[in-house]
C-alpha cells in the first residue's frame, strides 16, 4: 500500500564533497530516498541511504556523570537504522565523524566467554553490498558515538558523517529516546 | 483510505470514506427555533466474518491517512477500542521541550497510523496491523503558554457544577492529551505504549481512561452505554452544515484554525442503584426506549423527539427531568460533537464502569458549558451518574505534508 511518509522517516542526506543541498520534505515512497553523489563526483550515482535512522538520546545529566568505578563515565550513543546501496558495486564503511562526538567508531555486538553482550569495533568495517542494505540495531551492528560533547536530546537532529569507499556520506538523524542499547563496550577485544 | 468489504461470493471490494454511525443530525425540535432535523448519513459499516486468508489483507489495508487539514480520529466513527491519554511536562519544560515532543509524536503517529513502528520500536510486529488507528493530540494551557502561542479564552478547566461533580485529581487535567482509537485492542495498547515510553524523558503520564464500544456497531447494532441506553444518535451535521460547531475558524487563534477542542468527562455509573429501577422508569430517564433508543414520542431512532406532547393527564411525554429535554440544544450553537467510549475497570466486587464522555467543540465554554449547566441542575439521569474527572484541550489543527503537529503555536 501506498504511503506518504514524513520528512524525518527519510533521513537527508549529503555528500560532504559534492555539498548538494537536498531537500527532506514533501511526499515519497519507501524506495524514493534522498540520496547523493559518493565521492566519485559523478553526480548521477547515488552512494550510500540511510532508511529509518536514528540516534540514541543522551540526557544532559549523564554529560560526564560521575562513573560507579569513580571516574568520570564516557558519555557514548550509537546510530541505528538500515543502510542502503543503491549502486552497482559494494560499499564499504570504514569509519566516521559527527561534531556531536570526540570518536565514531563502527561496532559490532558479541557474545563474551560469560554470554553477556559486548560490543568491539568492527574489524574491516561494514560492507553494504551492491544493490543491498546493511543493519544497524541495537544489540547487533551499530555506529558508536563516542566522547559526546553535548546532549542528544530526544527529539533533535544530529549530523552524522560516514567514510565509506565511494567517499564520505553526512545524514541528518532524528534523535530519539530509547532505553535499550546498553551494551558494554570492550575497547581492546581479545576475540580479534 | 480504504476499507475492505467482504462479500458473500469471497470476493473483497473497497469502500472509502470513514465510515459513520447511524445519526440523527441534531436540531431544535423543542426549542422553537425551527432548525430542520434531518437523519445522518447512515453508511454504517457491514460486518461479515472474511475467509481466514483474507484477514490479514484485510487488516493490513485498514490504515486512516494522518496527514490532512485536520487531525484523524474525530470525524470518523469510532473504533471500538480507545485510550485517552493525559499527560504533564517535566518540571523545567521549556519552548524547546514542546517543540521537540510534537516532533516525536508526528513522527511516531505517522508511523504507527501506516503500520509501520516508530523509529526505537524493536516490536514492529505490534504495528503491522493499523487497525483504523488514529491517534489525536491534544495540548493544555501551559504547552500552549510555553510555546508562546495565544491561549484561546475557553482553554481552562470546565467551571465547577457543584450539584452534580465528585471529580478527583487522578481523573483531570493534564498537559497533553492522546486520544489513541483503533479496531484492535493490541494496537491501541502498543500506539499508548510506545507514545508514552517514546516521550518519557519530556513528559509522564497523568492518567489513562481505556475505553470501549460495541465492536459489532452497524446497521441494527447501535452504540449501547453500559446503562443498556442506545447513545450517539442525535449529533451535529458536522462534515456538513455545523463545521463551524466543530472546527476553530477565524475568530480563533491563527494557530488553531482547523482545531477544535475536546472535553473528556469520566462519569461514573452507579449500577447497584441502576439495577433496582424498572425498565419504564429507565426510559423516562433518557425520554427514549431502551429497545430502538426512538423517542418515547414515537417513531424510529432517527425520529425527532416531541418535546411538546402530552399525555391524557396533561404531562409532557417526555419528561420535564428526561436527560434528552435537558440535554436538547436551546440555541444553535449550544450543539458539540459526542465521540463517548464506555469503561469497565472493575478489579474487584466493586463496579467501577461509566462512560468516557467526549465532546468536541470549537469553544466549549459557548457550546458545552450551557449543557452541562443544566444538566447539573436538573437530570434525571443524576440519580445514577457521577462525574469524578474532567478536562479540556485544545486539539491541534491536521499536520499537512511535512509539518509537524502544532507547529503553528511556534510561528
Ligand atoms: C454517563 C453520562 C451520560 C449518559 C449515560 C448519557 C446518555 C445519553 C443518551 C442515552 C442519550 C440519547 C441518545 C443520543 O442522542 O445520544 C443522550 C443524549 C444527549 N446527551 Fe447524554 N449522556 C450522558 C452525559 C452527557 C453529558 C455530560 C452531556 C453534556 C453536557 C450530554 C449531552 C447529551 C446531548 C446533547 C444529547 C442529545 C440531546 C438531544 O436529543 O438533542 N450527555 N445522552
Ligand atoms: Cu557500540
Amino acid at each position: 500500500m501506498h504511503q506518504t511518509i514524513s520528512a524525518t522517516r527519510r533521513v537527508a542526506l549529503t555528500t560532504v564533497l559534492a555539498a548538494v543541498a537536498l531537500g527532506a520534505g514533501g511526499c515519497g515512497t519507501d524506495t524514493t530516498d534522498t540520496s547523493a553523489s559518493g565521492g566519485s563526483g559523478t553526480p548521477s550515482s547515488a552512494a550510500l541511504v540511510l532508511d529509518d535512522g536514528w540516534v540514541k538520546s543522551v540526557d544532559a545529566p549523564r554529560m560526564g556523570a560521575p562513573s560507579p568505578a569513580g571516574g568520570m563515565s564516557m558519555p557514548m550513543s550509537a546510530m541505528f537504522g538500515t543502510l542502503r546501496n543503491p549502486t552497482r558495486s559494494d560499499i564499504t564503511v570504514t569509519g566516521g565523524s559527527s561534531p556531536v562526538a570526540g570518536t565514531v567508531q563502527l561496532h559490532e555486538t558479541v557474545k563474551t566467554a560469560s554470554g553477556a553482550m559486548q560490543m568491539q569495533e568492527k574489524k574491516g568495517g561494514f560492507v553494504v553490498p551492491a544493490g543491498g542494505t546493511f543493519v544497524l540495531q541495537p544489540g547487533g551492528n551499530h555506529v558508536m558515538l563516542m566522547e559526546l560533547t553535548a546532549a542528544l536530546t530526544n527529539g533533535s537532529t544530529v549530523p552524522v558523517t560516514l567514510t565509506t569507499s565511494a567517499g564520505p556520506v553526512t545524514f541528518t538523524v532524528p534523535v530519539r529516546a530509547f532505553s535499550g542499547g546498553n551494551e558494554t563496550y570492550n575497547p581492546s577485544p581479545s576475540s580479534s | 483510505m480504504t476499507r475492505e468489504h467482504q462479500h458473500t461470493d469471497g470476493t473483497a471490494t473497497a469502500a472509502s470514506g470513514p465510515r459513520r454511525r447511524t445519526v440523527l443530525l441534531t436540531g431544535l425540535a423543542g426549542a422553537g427555533a425551527g432548525v430542520v432535523t434531518g437523519a445522518g448519513a447512515a453508511v454504517a459499516r457491514e460486518r461479515a466474518t472474511p475467509a481466514p486468508d483474507l484477514r490479514l489483507e484485510r487488516a493490513r489495508a485498514s490504515a486512516r491517512p494522518f496527514r490532512g487539514e485536520h487531525q484523524a480520529g474525530i470525524l470518523e466513527a469510532p473504533p471500538p477500542y480507545a485510550a485517552f491519554v493525559a499527560l504533564d511536562l517535566h518540571a523545567g519544560a521549556d519552548r524547546d521541550a514542546v517543540r521537540r515532543l510534537l516532533t516525536v509524536w508526528t513522527d511516531d503517529i505517522e508511523r504507527l497510523t501506516a503500520g509501520r513502528g516508530p523509529l526505537t520500536d524493536l516490536e514492529p510486529e505490534l504495528a503491522a496491523v493499523p487497525a483504523s488507528l488514529t491517534v489525536t493530540v491534544g495540548v493544555g494551557p501551559r504547552v500552549v503558554g510555553l510555546a508562546g502561542a495565544e491561549r484561546p479564552s475557553w482553554l481552562a478547566p470546565l467551571p465547577a457544577f457543584p450539584q452534580i461533580d465528585k471529580l478527583l485529581a487522578e481523573w483531570s487535567g493534564g498537559d497533553l492529551l492522546l486520544q489513541i482509537c483503533a479496531e484492535s485492542p493490541t494496537t491501541v495498547s502498543h500506539a499508548q505504549r510506545r507514545l508514552t515510553a517514546g516521550v518519557a524523558d519530556l513528559a509522564a503520564v497523568r492518567w489513562v481512561q481505556r475505553g470501549f464500544r460495541e465492536p459489532f456497531e452497524g446497521p441494527g447494532v447501535p452504540m449501547r452505554n453500559l446503562l443498556g441506553q442506545v447513545d450517539g444518535t442525535v449529533q451535529p451535521d458536522v462534515t456538513g452544515l455545523d463545521a463551524d460547531l466543530l472546527w476553530v475558524g477565524d475568530d480563533g487563534p491563527a494557530w488553531l484554525r482547523g482545531g477544535s477542542s475536546v472535553v473528556v468527562r469520566r462519569i461514573g455509573m452507579r449500577l447497584d442503584a441502576w439495577d433496582r429501577v424498572d425498565r419504564l422508569s429507565r426510559e423516562n430517564a433518557i425520554g427514549r426506549r431502551l429497545d430502538t433508543g426512538a423517542p418515547v414520542t414515537g417513531g424510529r431512532v432517527d425520529t425527532p423527539a416531541d418535546l411538546e406532547a402530552t399525555d391524557e393527564l396533561g404531562f409532557h411525554v417526555v419528561d420535564d427531568a428526561a436527560h434528552l429535554r435537558r440535554a436538547h440544544a436551546a440555541a444553535p450553537h449550544e450543539r458539540f460533537l459526542r465521540r463517548p467510549y464506555s469503561y469497565d475497570d472493575g478489579t474487584g466486587p466493586e463496579t467501577h464502569v461509566g462512560l468516557v464522555f467526549v465532546a468536541y467543540q470549537a469553544d466549549p465554554v459557548r457550546q458545552f458549558v450551557p449543557v452541562q449547566r443544566r444538566l447539573a441542575e436538573m437530570d434525571l439521569l443524576n440519580l445514577w451518574t457521577v462525574p469524578v474527572g474532567s478536562a479540556v484541550f485544545a486539539v491541534l489543527p491536521g499536520a499537512r505534508s511535512g509539518e509537524v503537529l502544532g507547529q503553528a503555536m511556534f510561528a
